[in-house]
């Protein structure tokens, strides 16, 4: 605080903080707090008010009806039949409209009753896919861990500087490629009479439904995530002194136990953070899941929270999901800090 | 634990171009401290990092017990490196760094543990064991390092430049510590070291190299005494430096045509009459004279400056553009007005004739 006076003086500060402040209550903790009153409360209706509501409708579906009657029996030659028929559906309309001005009063307003309905909804195959989502983004993180540490150790400490460019341009460029476009590549490449099962079928195996299996969703999100957990990784090896490693060499340390003593324990807050975006990008992908399976396979937690807020058109019971989520996510990431004993300082350097 | 002796023959190392070590013979005896002196960037660490196993030379084998090294890696070696920063494991404590040697080794964490404890007995540091590095002072760091390295029973102790970090005090103080664990052990050292000083008062032998060559390799007392080279010359300890032409040599001595008239001095390698030389005195054994007296070996000078060390005094004179120092003994013989002497002046078998040559970088 008295830094960022000392820095910009007053009236910068005070824009820095204004809009600091703004872009937390705005973005991240109004819609969050929203989303959380929604999920609390359901409209509730009295249990014949569907009855009431539907016969309401007909009633007006008739009058309608009635309306047009009474077009045709205006557009007759004048008569005293015509007369008589215009005045009895004039009689049958009012006696109905009178009926629907009855009902109507009578007919409950829907009101909100606050509940953990929503989140109760959760059960079965709901469930089912919450814990298959939850459990398969940590499939992917651990599976883009494994991909990655190799990959970040090689380039931040055995590559020449000029290979370790080369490498990081290669895992970069791919990213300047929409992810859409990305994954669609998988998809061609994945698909069951695509790239590897033509390939496959060259050396004499039946295709594998890759995207049925929902192994696409997989391979196509370890991929699409890679960066996520590379760099923070490579950050974190990248400052380790290779003195270390070869004094753990030279001690008689096998290389898997200098990974295991003096790597991987100062590379922890780097994998930390990599694994906490890894998995919060997985549990909450949809496009991924939702091109690599379109429908054939199991869908992803996401797919289900689109589908109560824009199918079901139940906002209620979509933020009860989206919540239970977050909630999962955040206690993944305190998860992690345990597991690899840092701290919120350690994962911010 | 024995030391072992170390032999180097035909070793070089080339890094594309760059010739980093020439061909090198060297033979460091078992149980000896051994010191490779020279200025940053003259192969010095090349050469330690090739006997540690780290480097493999272009050409040439080292032997370390008799046995060639050629294919075995860092952790098979006899050696251990004690790296310029130490390299401790930050995260371990001061005991598990000590123990990691043997953790390797497949030893019982309680064993390892008792080991490692006496160790840091062995370097005074037995009830530090349970913190971590970074809570240590300088020294101890460096004493940990030490003990982490003796742990592994090591036949040759490679250290490269370990005291560079610390403040002068406790430089002199750990180089004796160092001296007393050598000696207490019997392991080999070898120490590699651009401090002169260092070398002098540590090493038993010190080989002095310069850009990828090995110059001279002798008893501190000789190399101090009879550099072989110019650069050697001054390189360990100062000189003062008087280029010129012998003019007559005969028996160790020989005279030299200078710019300041004739110079006698002693010729240990035989210079014939002809050959472009470097007459070396070195500060502690000019004197000072308060008039000239046109005396052979005499050098008229004036007065620049008076540097007080405590127990020494540096007076630096000049003639012209050369400059000279006289170092004396802060004792109450001491000049009382420096600025008042005319010339400077030394005896013929102070000083010492070589061929002209590079010489180190003030």
């Amino acid at each position: 605080m008295n830094n960022l006076l000392k820095s910009f003086g007053p009236t910068m500060t005070a824009v820095i903080l204004l809009l600091a402040g703004t872009w937390i209550i705005g973005m991240i903790v109004g819609p969050q707090l929203i989303m959380v009153e929604q999920s609390l409360w359901h409209n509730a209706k009295a249990s014949d008010a569907v009855g009431v509501s539907v016969r309401i409708d007909k009633l007006y579906n008739e009058v309608d009806l009635l309306g047009f009657s009474k077009a045709d029996a205006e557009a007759m030659q004048a008569s005293p039949e015509r007369d008589r028929k215009i005045a009895g559906i004039a009689a049958s309309i009012a006696e109905k409209k009178a009926l629907i001005s009855k009902l109507e009063a009578h007919e409950v307003k829907s009101t909100r009753a606050y509940s953990l309905r929503n989140y109760a909804m959760m059960t079965g195959n709901h469930i089912a896919i919450f814990f298959k989502t939850i459990a398969a983004s940590v499939a992917v993180t651990l599976i883009a861990f494994l991909v990655c540490y190799p990959i970040a150790y090689t380039v931040a400490k055995l590559a020449t500087p000029g290979k370790a460019a080369l490498i990081m341009l290669g895992l970069i460029v791919p990213y300047s490629i929409n992810e859409l476009l990305r994954i669609f590549a998988w998809l061609m490449i994945l698909n069951y009479n695509g790239v590897v099962n033509y390939l496959l079928g060259l050396i004499g195996f039946d295709p594998v439904p890759f995207l049925e299996s929902g192994a696409g969703v997989f391979i196509a999100m370890v991929y699409a995530y890679i960066l996520f957990m590379v760099f923070p990784i490579y950050n974190a090896v990248e400052t380790l002194d290779m003195a270390q490693i070869e004094a753990a060499r030279d001690l008689g340390a096998p290389v898997w136990q200098i990974h295991r003593r003096v790597v991987l324990p100062h590379a922890k807050p780097g994998i930390a953070v990599g694994c906490i975006m890894t998995f919060m990008l997985s549990a909450g992908s949809y496009a991924v899941p939702y091109i690599m399976t379109r429908g054939t396979a199991a869908p992803w937690f996401t797919q289900l929270i689109y589908n109560k807020f824009f199918e079901s058109d139940d906002w209620n019971v979509g933020s009860a999901y989206a919540f239970t989520l977050l909630v999962a996510c955040i206690m993944f990431i305190f998860m992690m800090m345990r597991l690899f004993k840092v701290g919120i300082k350690d994962i911010a350097k | 634990m024995h030391g072992m002796d170390v032999e180097l023959n035909d070793v070089s190392m080339r890094f594309g171009d760059f010739t980093a070590v020439h061909p090198t013979n060297l033979t460091v005896r078992a149980g000896e401290f051994f010191s490779i002196l020279g200025p940053s960037g003259c192969g010095k660490t090349t050469i330690l990092r090739m006997i540690s196993g780290f480097l493999n030379p272009s050409s040439g084998d080292i032997r370390i017990g008799g046995e060639v090294m050629t294919r075995v890696g860092p952790h098979q070696r006899p050696t251990a490196l004690i790296f310029q920063n130490l390299a401790l494991f930050p995260l371990m404590s001061v005991w598990e760094n000590v123990a990691f040697g043997l953790e390797m080794r497949g030893w019982q964490k309680d064993r390892r543990r008792d080991k490692a404890f006496e160790l840091l007995d062995l370097v005074a540091l037995g009830d530090q064991g349970e913190k971590k590095p970074a809570e240590l002072s300088g020294g101890q760091k460096q004493r940990v390092a030490v003990a982490r390295a003796l742990a592994v029973e090591p036949s040759v102790l490679l250290l490269d430049e370990p005291l560079s970090a610390l403040d002068l005090k406790l430089r002199q103080h750990m180089r004796s510590e160092l001296r007393q664990i050598q000696r207490k052990t019997g392991v080999t050292f070898i120490y590699i070291t651009h401090d002169q000083g260092e070398a002098l008062t540590m090493s038993d032998r010190i080989a002095v190299m310069k850009a990828g060559v090995i110059e001279q390799v002798e008893t501190t007392d000789a190399v101090y005494n009879f550099p072989a080279t110019s650069f050697a010359a001054t390189f360990v300890g100062a000189n003062n430096t008087f280029a010129g032409t012998i003019t007559d040599a005969s028996g160790d001595s020989a005279t030299i045509e200078s710019k300041y008239g004739l110079l006698r001095g002693k010729n240990p390698q035989n210079l014939a009459p002809g050959s472009e030389v470097f007459l070396f005195v070195r500060p502690e054994k000019m004197q000072t004279l308060a008039a000239s007296s046109g005396a052979p070996n005499t050098i008229d000078v004036e007065f620049v400056r008076r540097d007080l060390e405590g127990p020494f005094i540096n007076l630096f004179y000049r003639n012209g553009a050369d400059s000279f120092s006289v170092h004396m003994t802060n004792a109450r013989s001491a000049l009382d007005d420096p600025a008042a002497q005319a010339a400077l002046c030394f005896a013929a078998e102070d000083g010492m004739i070589l061929p002209a040559g590079d010489v180190a970088d003030e």
